[in-house]
């Protein structure tokens, strides 16, 4: 069984309908002393995927795949690791996107699908002036 | 944030899964934000109130 119902994949095909970029979704996992939200993370991306034929799904392991690992710069698992047309946007999630995190995953999804980004212009502005490197690590539950 | 500055990464953290790191940045309540190790960020804020806390803009 989906964990998502048929009235909520119905409703997210449509907030995905938008995007014209081809979206990765890179997923680590780990394949010994990892947790089981691997599997959900997992099954979650595949259901994303699912909607909409520009999204795929690239699985690693955290473990052996220590090319990829470095290039992303992963330290932890499961991650996620969003790439807009091949190339990385700078977004990751770690943990199983479920719950709240799960409408920060569409939400960038759609940044890097469309390459539109909802700021205020003075708000973007403000970002663009960034000239040294900013790392913003934002923690939350899944309720 | 990320998306706006290559300078920028942006990491969205599931808190209970990762309770080292949590111990480490002192997460009691969430959403909290921590920004290049020393920027502490509580709670959700408005999106410019954010950005200028995050940046260490001065206040208006």
């Amino acid at each position: 069984m989906g964990l998502l119902s048929p009235q909520d994949e119905a409703t997210l095909k449509n907030h995905l309908s938008g995007i014209t970029i081809p979206v990765q979704l890179v997923l680590f996992t780990q394949a010994f002393g990892g947790s089981e939200s691997g599997d959900v993370a997992k099954q979650i991306l595949n259901e994303v995927a699912s909607l909409n034929d520009k999204i795929t799904v690239v699985e690693k392991n955290f473990v052996l795949d220590t090319e990829d690992k470095a290039k992303y710069k992963i330290d932890k698992a499961p991650a996620i690791v969003i790439l807009s047309d091949g190339t990385d946007t700078r977004m990751r999630m770690y943990g199983a996107p479920t719950g709240y995190e799960f409408v920060g995953l569409v939400e960038a999804i759609i940044v890097a699908g469309t390459a539109v980004i909802d700021l205020d212009p003075e708000t973007m502005k403000w970002l663009q002036a960034v000239d040294k490197p900013t790392h913003i690590q934002v923690f939350s539950t899944p309720t | 944030m990320a998306a706006a500055n290559e300078n920028i990464t942006a990491d969205a953290i599931e808190a209970t899964e990762f309770m080292e790191l949590s111990r480490k940045y002192r997460v009691t309540g969430v959403p909290k934000t921590i920004v290049n190790e020393t920027i502490e960020i509580m709670g959700g804020l408005p999106e410019k109130m954010f950005v200028r806390q995050a940046l260490e803009m001065p206040e208006e």
